[in-house]
């Protein structure tokens, strides 16, 4: 419109302009993401939304992203500083009489492929193409793209190897290359790509889908520029970013001042079941967030490591959803945020380190412990205490599958079903139900029948699985389970790894407890002509690796499920009751961990009431007190159970019972009555590493659950929550 | 001829249009109410008097009875449909539960899917333990791996006559490859539940993927006992006083059927309400000779938005409610949280935001003066001009400009520096802007230029809005119908009987594989078995003239996403295939651009489909309409927020043929008014319907 343009220069108008932009802006990054799911080949984009959409500026800040695993938005920021930073040196190198020729000189319509964790990739699975957008001579923005490709060449099938030790065993590396040179395609450069890849085809349909996805961003853009001319349109982004800024910062602001610990583990680096621990510091101090990873273990041997470029992604992908969940995602809410960590962490892995399985390993550890760490912030504030929890979907267990399939072609699946894991409870409602990672609002997995119909698989059932979810007052999400044997074919190579098999990465919070452990087992001859037949199911470790499986053959797995919220006696026993007869929760963990004793498909309220004060007295060791008076002014609550309480000028932590666990600051573990098990408590679907403890703290009074704590057992747990 | 009358159920009011012997139309509004149908009877009663007949007598001269509602959506969505039970495979009771993880975000708004606290709000559409596992299972190619256990399954459904179950939804794995363990379990819970309402999956969506088909049944099963007896009582009712034809229920699918050929498929008429809106628009346009249009609704809380291309409606396979994701083939309508009610707020960092929170009707916008305080783009529009305070829906509400005009200085105007009119123009100008950016999107992603679209402007708000979602657009012109503001009743008198299944033919060629004579045969067997299916439900309606066409679900090997490509109903051998596949090549090029086809990939057919169609011609149309009268000019804020203009204003009701204006001008109907900017130019057709030439 000509008046809007003419209406430019009126500065009040601006907020107004300025949204029309940014909805415009938002609108594009969703037309990249139609584009992207529209010719994709690979079913992790077009049915997992594994793959990321998005606007930067020049410098990589990022402008707009689109609403799926945004672990990439600060990936893909680097690989255009990257290949800015490239560009410039060769403009350097070159003198003044540069050739516009060179490869890393940027024009009007190149694109450029890249996938080099060591220099902007999460792993080397995912691909990603960017490409700039000018307006006139300049350069105003860059769209990028990026999804996960199920191969990409190296010595193991699906490009992840457990026998790795050096990242050139893995996947082919593209470090930045112009893959489309002014709007022609390099097809020389393309079927280099292509033919390090055990499936040409999927990766080819997806280049295509990524150059498809960039066109409608430069498209886009230049409309927009053309309707609202170049100056509004950067004066517009500007300000999306310092909106985004702004309110992250006043987030950060209306949360309490402290030090907040989340820590988490994984198992096996594809070589040794040895553990590694993350964990995450958050230091809050006004309106800055400091995340310090300096605790975590040095890198592993294995495939399981991450690059810095790990790092950043797994902070991203953490922060945005645990603070920013009502602001629009851009550089802004991540400028508040700064990252210590030293280089060679098993999250700063240093070159040659193998990082093929980063994303679900290291990456997703990662970024567990700062959603953890993150939480417990929310958790001492008011106003967003309902929003603290523990972790959904602790683990992203892998199932890949590679031969020739029912139509006698080379194939290679990657089962997306292990997102359905459980996802972890609220205060004030339960966790979702096989409801996922919280770090990509659209994961879906694909029907049963889609995945029978396209690939050679033949499921014995895909459900709910039963005393999976964290218990807790409110219960985690419980994680659904599969068995599956071949279809339509003989056999086939599977590669089956995880983590969180003897780790609970569910964790709770406020006393919940973890979900269930992964537990995966290998049917031999536990199938005839699709009919289960009786037969030993070998209980799996974390990572077999590399096996041979036949159509008589069944993989059985149980994902973790979502980390419960409260004392799990503290659950209405209605709740549990109607848990039983949904089959959700055994009448034996019912009794023994919730204490409600079920009778005609209802909760006895007598015998609860006797059997929640044997468990309190179990716990104690005694009976448990009565509650005693708290005297003084409540300035604060660190959780659901645990009050701040002024007195005299003497700040204490007091449970709800009255009892006192610390006084001058809130290190209030000391106070508590702790227990610490070195095998999980039975009933519970946990399976512990032997170098894993878990400690349960109780109020010395009353016996309720106050937290329980996961920690190498050699050590004794953090104190979690430090406020200033 | 006699007269065509359209009915159709809003949330407010219920909406009739009738056209008489003559072709001459007549609209009307009544509000709706609880029960739903005595609103369609008072609007009836309210149409007979203003044509001077007696009930009986209109009823008895009525040629066709259109109906649209949303009782069946309302039931679903408040959890007071039938009680229902869901039959399915061993070791998949949990699917609709588990919803392919993306059950859990249904229903949530634009704003709200990054924040992983509002998941799941909806519960699933049957609780698990209404959920049974039978002994049975089929495989992808229609293989019985599991004889079904006959004796089990009694056992099992015996434990639901104990549970009063009213409907039975029966879903089980690959029934659309091989359906003979649903049709045995259907007579196995007739035998059991004589009473029960029973849904088969393979007949209500017949398509592979069982999350979306199993919803679909069981929406279906829970609806047909109440659908089927609120239409039954309807039509009894109408008979009664006189009504000699059938009920005509408008389905997602846009065409209409009689009460009867859907009592087997309630859920098709789940959407009718916006599907209804775009046949209007589609008849509009077609009487005019518009091929492309944009029909677009404004309501209170949604911007609607349908696309019709060289005079037919793009279509979608899949829907979405709160609480589940279900297979109807539907008119795609889009919606974005954009109406009259949308909530103006400025943000922390300064930024003005209009939607998608809305205020709704209660307590509505600030000058409704029912204790709103917050802004609304109705309060805007009021400021701004646009609205007359004292003839708002014919003067029925009387607007209070000083609520709005206080509202939008407390909450917008001054947080941000500016004029209350300022205020009110960025407000307009945001809620527009995001209605074209929907507009833009729905078009540009299917290959299409906006600009070769004609905008339709229907509901309350539309008119108002139509000449700056146009200009955003890039397009010169909008047509406000004349029936703008009951275009889905309309849409439901005038609509063709249309009927639409599909069968799974899952065929997968590998590069430049030629297609088998038995790959084809399976085509061709699905496209038979599709069109005698659909044929045989239409001639419950209609004795001749059914016509029947085709499409194919295609794809590159190795996508998710198909699209859908028309296909010659009948032969299938390998000349169709080969013009199956270059139309695909086509459309593909087109709407992704040369460089993304990819043929070395090979194809694969995923299903067919077959439409049936048969005309109901009605009436032609005819305007008596009359010169609107000048009314009180007054200020209006268009293009710049600085200046306004005095602007003439008109009250009409239907605009005589050939009347015209200039703008600046405001054309006043019966709950809508007209925007006619400066420098454009509004003319009325024969049939009433404004053509509003925009500035170039």
């Amino acid at each position: 419109m000509t008046t809007t343009a003419a209406n430019e220069n009126n500065a009040a108008l601006s907020p107004i302009l300025f949204e029309v932009i940014r909805n415009r802006l938002v609108a594009i990054t969703e037309e990249m993401r139609i584009a992207l799911q529209s010719v994709s080949g690979s079913p992790t984009v077009t049915e997992a939304s594994d793959f990321f959409t998005g606007l930067f500026l020049p410098d990589g800040s990022v402008v707009s992203m689109g609403f799926q695993v945004a672990y990439h938005a600060p990936v893909c920021s680097q690989f255009v500083r990257h290949i800015a930073g490239r560009s410039a040196e060769h403009r350097n190198a070159a003198g003044h009489t540069a050739s516009t020729n060179s490869n890393f000189a940027i024009s009007d319509r190149d694109m450029f492929i890249g996938n080099d964790p060591y220099i902007a990739a999460l792993h080397q699975n995912d691909v990603q193409m960017v490409g700039p957008i000018f307006a006139g001579e300049e350069i105003i923005m860059w769209a990028g793209v990026e999804a996960h490709e199920t191969d990409v060449g190296g010595m193991d099938f699906a490009s992840w190897s457990p026998r790795a030790r050096e990242v050139f065993q893995e996947g082919m590396r593209i470090p930045c290359v112009k893959l489309v040179d002014r709007g022609e395609l390099r097809e020389d450069v393309l079927d280099m790509i292509l033919a390090a890849s055990r499936l040409p085809g999927p990766l080819g349909l997806d280049i295509r889908a990524f150059m498809a996805t960039l066109n409608v961003a430069s498209t886009r853009v230049t409309e927009l520029v053309r309707s609202y001319g170049v100056t509004a349109v950067k004066d517009a982004i500007r300000r999306m970013i310092a909106s985004s800024e702004q309110k992250m910062r006043a987030r950060l602001a209306e949360l309490p001042d402290g030090e907040f610990h989340g820590v988490d583990f994984l198992e096996h680096d594809g070589h040794e079941n040895v553990l590694y621990k993350l964990h995450c510091k958050a230091t809050k101090r006004g309106d800055k967030l400091t995340l310090d990873f300096s605790g975590s273990s040095k890198q592993a041997p294995g495939f399981i490591n991450c690059t810095r470029s790990g790092l950043t992604g797994a902070v991203c992908g953490s922060v945005l959803p645990t603070l920013a969940y009502d602001m629009q995602w851009n550089e802004g809410a991540l400028t508040p945020v700064e990252i210590i960590a030293p280089d060679g962490l098993v999250c700063t892995a240093m070159h040659p380190a193998p990082v093929g399985s980063a994303t679900v390993e290291a990456i997703w550890v990662t970024a567990n412990a700062t959603m953890l760490a993150l939480n417990k912030m929310l958790m001492c504030a008011e106003g967003y205490r309902h929003r603290a929890q523990g972790l959904s979907a602790g683990v992203m267990a892998t199932f890949n599958l590679g031969g020739v399939n029912q139509f006698g072609e080379r194939f290679g699946l990657h089962l997306m079903d292990p997102l359905a894991a459980g996802s972890a409870a609220w205060p004030d409602k339960d966790g979702v139900n096989a409801g996922g990672p919280i770090t990509s609002p659209f994961s879906g997995i694909a029907d049963v029948e889609r995945n029978e119909q396209v690939a050679p698989l033949f499921y014995l059932h895909r459900r709910l699985a039963r005393d999976t979810g964290g218990p807790g007052r409110q219960r985690g999400g419980v994680a659904a389970e599969v068995a599956l044997t071949l279809g339509g074919i003989e056999e086939a190579e599977a590669l089956v790894m995880t983590h969180g098999v003897e780790v609970p990465n569910g964790h709770g919070a406020n006393g919940g407890l973890p979900g269930a452990t992964v537990r995966q087992t290998w049917g031999r001859g536990a199938v005839e002509n699709g009919r289960a037949q009786a037969a030993n199911y070998e209980v799996l470790g974390p990572k077999p690796g590399l096996m041979r499986m036949t159509n008589r053959d069944v993989f059985a797995v149980r994902w973790q499920g979502g980390g419960g919220a409260g004392d799990p006696i503290e659950r209405a026993p209605a709740a549990v009751a109607s848990d039983v007869a949904a089959g959700l929760v055994s009448a034996q963990a019912a009794h023994a961990i919730y204490g409600v004793v079920i009778a005609h498909d209802a909760a006895d309220e007598a015998a609860t009431r006797t059997q929640r004060q044997r468990i309190r007295t179990e716990r104690l060791g005694r009976a448990a007190g009565e509650p005693r008076a708290i005297d003084g002014r409540q300035i604060g609550r660190i959780g659901e159970n645990l009050l701040q309480i002024n007195t005299g000028g003497m700040t204490r932590v007091v449970s709800q019972a009255g009892a006192v666990l610390a006084t001058g600051d809130t290190r209030w573990r000391q106070g508590a009555h702790s227990v610490t098990h070195r095998e999980p408590p039975p009933h519970l679907a946990i399976k512990l590493h032997a170098e894993l403890a878990m400690t349960s703290h109780y109020c010395p009074i009353s016996g309720t659950l106050l937290a329980v704590d996961v920690h190498r057992k050699d050590e004794t747990p953090l104190d979690d929550v430090v406020l200033v | 001829m006699g007269y065509f009358v359209g009915t159709d159920v809003g949330g407010t009011f219920t909406d009739l249009w009738v056209a008489d012997e003559h072709g001459a139309t007549h609209v009307f509004k009544t509000p709706t109410t609880a029960d739903v149908q005595s609103g369609v009877l008072d609007g009836v009663v309210m149409a007979a008097e203003a044509l001077g007949l007696t009930m009986e007598q209109f009823c008895g001269r009525i040629e066709r009875f259109g109906h649209g509602t949303t009782v069946g959506l309302n039931a679903l969505l408040t959890g007071t449909a039938a009680r229902t039970a869901i039959l399915t495979t061993r070791g998949f009771a949990d699917t609709l539960e588990i919803g392919r993880l993306t059950r859990q975000s249904t229903g949530l708004n634009e704003q709200e899917y990054t924040d992983s606290y509002l998941r799941n709000r909806n519960p699933p559409l049957v609780p698990r333990h209404r959920i049974v596992e039978i002994d049975e299972r089929i495989d992808v190619r229609g293989r019985i791996v599991t004889p079904l256990d006959e004796s089990q399954a009694r056992t099992a459904i015996a434990t639901l006559s104990a549970a009063s179950i009213e409907a039975v939804a029966i879903c089980t794995l690959f029934s659309t490859i091989n359906p003979v363990h649903e049709r045995r379990l259907r007579e196995i819970v007739r035998e059991a539940l004589p009473a029960a309402y029973i849904s088969v999956s393979h007949e209500v969506s017949p398509s592979v993927g069982e999350y979306a088909r199993m919803s679909t049944t069981a929406a279906n099963a829970a609806l047909g006992p109440i659908a089927g007896g609120y239409l039954s009582r309807l039509e009894a009712t109408l008979k009664a006083s006189g009504l000699k034809v059938p009920v005509l229920m408008m389905t997602c699918a846009g065409g209409v059927l009689p009460t009867e050929a859907l009592n087997d498929r309630p859920v098709f008429a789940l959407f009718s309400g916006p599907a209804g809106g775009v046949k209007g628009s589609q008849a509009v346009a077609g009487a005019i000779g518009i091929k492309n249009v944009l029909s677009t609704d404004i309501g209170g809380t949604s911007f609607d938005v349908g696309v019709i291309v060289q005079g037919e409606p793009i279509m979608r396979a899949d829907l979405s409610i709160a609480g589940a994701d279900l297979r109807v083939h539907s008119i795609d309508v889009d919606s974005i949280g954009a109406g009259g009610g949308s909530i103006a707020a400025v943000g922390i960092g300064g930024e003005l935001s209009v939607g998608p929170k809305s205020a709704g009707s209660r307590p509505g916008p600030a000058c409704y003066g029912r204790g709103g305080t917050e802004p609304t783009a109705t309060d805007a529009d009021l400021v701004l001009g646009v609205l007359d305070p004292d003839n708002f829906i014919g003067g029925r509400l009387k607007l209070d400009v000083a609520a709005a005009r206080a509202a939008i200085d407390v909450r917008v105007a001054k947080p941000l520096g500016m004029t209350i009119e300022q205020a009110a123009w960025g407000i307009r100008k945001i809620l527009d802007s995001r209605m074209a950016d929907l507009m833009r999107r729905m078009t540009v992603e299917r290959g299409y230029d906006p600009k070769t679209f004609a905008l339709f402007a229907n509901g309350g708000a539309g008119p108002s809005h139509a000449w700056s979602m146009a200009a955003d657009l890039g397009l010169d012109r909008f047509v406000v119908p004349a029936a703008a503001t009951v275009l889905s009743a309309l849409g439901t008198a005038v609509s063709d009987f249309a009927f639409n299944t599909e069968r799974a033919t899952y065929v997968r060629l590998q590069g430049q594989r030629p297609i088998t004579p038995d790959e084809c045969a399976l085509i061709e067997k699905g496209l038979r078995e599709a069109s005698e299916e659909v044929e045989a439900h239409l001639s419950k309606a209609v004795r001749s003239g059914i016509r029947v066409t085709a499409s194919a679900a295609v794809r590159y090997r190795g996508q998710t996403h198909h699209l859908d490509v028309p296909l010659a109903a009948g032969a299938f051998g390998e000349t169709q295939f080969r013009t199956l596949i270059d139309a695909f090549q086509r459309r593909y090029e087109a709407l992704f651009g040369v460089s993304a086809t990819y043929a070395k990939a090979g194809y694969e057919i995923l299903s067919v489909r077959a439409v049936g169609t048969a005309a109901l011609t009605p009436p032609g149309l005819t305007s008596k309409g009359a010169t609107p009268r000048p009314g009180k000019s007054r200020l209006v804020y268009f293009d710049d927020p600085n200046k306004s203009h005095d602007s003439a204003v008109y009250h009409a009701t239907v605009p005589a043929e050939g009347w015209a204006v200039s703008g600046p001008c405001i054309i006043e109907f019966l709950g809508q008014s007209v925007v006619v900017p400066p420098g454009a130019r509004a003319e009325a057709d024969r049939l009433g319907n404004l053509h509003v030439r925009l500035a170039p």
